[in-house]
């Protein structure tokens, strides 16, 4: 393989106190009551995590990836921005991925500051992606998912607008006038930072990508639908004149490295479980909120949702999505293999779901980065680090 | 009583349905925010009246038209409409979000409406009798809330869970939220129903979980001759429980 591998270390920082009698709610997203959320066990948490992804930077992986949820267990990231601010102040290296604030429920402009904020403070170290958001968001958000998808292309035309063009501009659209728009700062990187589009398969949404030029992350979607995905993108951006690199297609893994294969089954295996089953728990309304998706899509989705019913089975999921647990040659090879066949140099692996413990963290983040990515980067024969370029 | 034959229009760009059937003076009505009790219950009209049954774009039979964002962009969609059918002054009825769209087409039109029957109407911002926020109610809950006696609405649905039926469903949902996600109540609605002068009646199930009963006498405030007539025993879909609301209608047309 030509192109050295990037890894990504990303963090959900779920609350991970789940009460015991939650699965008396119907979903831990969007109704799940907060009350059951205490400020001295968020504030260790918020403590915990920012260091497990400080610890990510002195290990040399190339970028750590914070995102956005809200009314929920599963992320403690409603404003993934302020993490990442952290994370300039106490990092050296790595690239920060905001990936990122669903532009929707933003104004546009400060949006784009923010951005640039974090990228003039990091030095040119912000990579950023816009997702349309999750179903859940548009119950959390004051935002119509009717019209998201029309308002998120508006969005993105004003930030890329505030990046690229000088200023003051205007903007008259369905969504926003702006007399001047002019915002300060702006951007470190030029015209502005490496932007990708997050999503879950929609075609409307790949289409946005293909059209911007932009990178697309799926996620939460199986091996062979990812599959799939980057070759529509590669497609629909020749269509309109983009050349897609393998960079901009970051393949979302699940890996846990121990020393036996016997032990990293047992040390990750339950906490995948309860990630899958506790922490993502939420029900068919939430996911698809009224006009959220097309007719066809909705359709789509419940006929696999019906076919997936079922209990955790590890062996199942682990086939179906990106999930390598084991040994470092196991993981290493398993990697190796995924970034041939998605045809990408890019690695944004989960080191951290549910409760796992912070031991565990770190013991999977130091192994993979001293086992794994060594043997990875001496089959590509590339460089130490992608991020020190 | 005689059957719904069925024309396909094209109102500026947008595909539009009319079930039509029966004699006599015109007579539009305005479906609500769903379309499975269908047309059927209004043969009932047809010895006596041309019944005009349009499907809105974004629900039922007619196209989308995702420009649709507010209920004035079906009272524009309807002006058209009635001009191609050459419509110069009729009988409007209208149910639940119909009822809302028939109010604010009286209120802005009322020269060529001759009178006005409002069943079940949505629209008003009643603090004392809030209407249910249908759109925060998960799908499979909401046929239950639509009838007193589910029997009467039960073979109107599928048996079995139905993905083509789901999908009608929430592209109906989905029209409604494009209208209604972000500011369920319009203020300037009831701002102008003042205006309505045509001969106007209200019906209601007196047990209707979706928009109370009492919301009819508020409807009195801003229509003050309006007559008033509540269904005991029946539901949001009174017109399917009780045959003798929709006899109402008629009677009070004719």
């Amino acid at each position: 393989m030509a192109a050295p591998l990037r890894f990504n270390v990303m963090h959900f920082m779920p609350y991970s106190y789940l009460p015991e009698n939650h699965k008396e709610y119907k979903s831990t997203w969007v109704s799940f009551p907060n009350k059951f959320f205490d400020p001295e066990k968020g504030h260790e948490l918020y403590n915990r995590y920012i260091g497990e992804l400080v610890l990510a930077d002195e290990l040399g992986y190339d970028a750590v990836v914070v995102n956005e949820h809200h009314n929920t267990v599963y992320s403690l990231m409603a404003t993934p921005n302020i993490i990442a601010s952290a994370l300039v102040a106490k990092t050296k290296n790595v690239r920060i991925c905001v990936w990122g604030t669903p532009p929707n429920f933003m104004l546009p402009n400060r949006l784009a500051e923010e951005y640039a904020v974090l990228d003039v403070m990091s030095k040119g170290r912000i990579e950023v992606a816009f997702p349309l958001g999750t179903g859940m968001e548009y119950w959390s958000n004051p935002v119509n998912p009717a019209t998201a998808r029309d308002k998120f292309r508006e969005s993105l035309k004003i930030i890329l607008q505030a990046w690229s063009e000088d200023g003051p501009t205007t903007h008259y659209g369905n969504h926003y006038t702006y007399r001047f728009l002019n915002p300060w700062p702006r951007p470190y990187q030029r015209p502005h930072p490496p932007c990708y589009i997050v999503g879950t398969g929609s075609p409307e949404t790949i289409e946005i990508a293909a059209e911007l030029g932009f990178g697309y992350a799926s996620v939460f979607v199986t091996q062979a639908r990812a599959k799939e995905l980057n070759e529509q993108l590669r497609e629909r951006a020749a269509h309109f004149g983009h050349t897609i690199r393998p960079d901009q297609l970051p393949l979302l893994t699940f890996v846990y490295v121990a020393e036996t294969q016997e032990q990293a089954e047992k040390e990750y295996i339950p906490h995948l479980q309860r990630f899958f089953e506790d922490y993502a728990r939420t029900i068919p309304q939430y996911l698809a909120p009224p006009g959220y998706l097309s007719v066809d899509q909705l359709k789509v989705r419940a006929a696999t949702a019906d076919k997936m019913h079922g209990g955790f089975d590890f062996k199942a999921i682990s086939s179906s999505f990106f999930i390598s647990v084991g040994t470092p040659d196991k993981v290493a090879n398993d990697i190796g293999e995924w970034s041939a066949r998605m045809k990408t140099n890019h690695i944004n692996s989960v080191m951290h779901v549910a409760d796992m413990p912070h031991w565990k963290t770190v013991k999977n983040l130091t192994l993979f980065a001293e086992e794994v990515m060594p043997r990875l980067r001496q089959r590509a024969g590339s460089p130490q680090r992608l991020a020190a370029e | 009583m005689s059957k719904f034959e069925r024309q396909t229009l094209t109102v500026d760009g947008v595909k539009t349905v009319v079930h039509t059937a029966g004699h006599g003076e015109p007579l539009v009505f305005f479906h609500g925010a769903g379309t499975v009790d269908g047309f059927d219950f209004a043969e009932r009209w047809t010895d006596r009246f041309r019944v005009i049954a349009p499907y809105h774009p974004g629900f039922g039979e007619s196209g989308d038209d995702p420009s649709f964002t507010t209920m004035h962009d079906y009272v524009m969609h309807y002006l058209e409409l009635f001009d191609m059918l050459r419509l110069d002054r009729f009988n409007l009825v209208g149910l639940s979000m119909g009822g809302y769209l028939a109010a604010k087409f009286a209120s802005e039109h009322g020269h060529r409406i001759r009178k006005l029957s409002l069943i079940a109407p949505a629209g008003l911002i009643d603090p004392k009798n809030p209407m249910l926020d249908i759109l925060a109610v998960p799908g499979e809950a909401v046929p239950g809330l639509l009838v007193s006696d589910f029997e009467v609405l039960k073979k109107k649905l599928p048996e079995k869970p139905d993905l083509d039926f789901m999908g009608d469903r929430y592209r109906e949902a989905g029209t409604v939220a494009r209208l209604f996600w972000e500011h369920p109540g319009d203020p300037k609605f009831m701002r102008y129903l003042h205006r309505i002068k045509v001969p106007t009646q209200i019906i209601w199930g007196e047990e209707d979980k979706i928009i109370p009963a009492g919301q009819a006498e508020t409807w009195r405030k801003f229509i003050p001759n309006a007559d008033i007539q509540i269904y005991k025993g029946a539901g949001h879909l009174v017109h399917l429980e009780r045959p003798e609301a929709v006899d109402a209608v008629a009677r009070f047309m004719g």
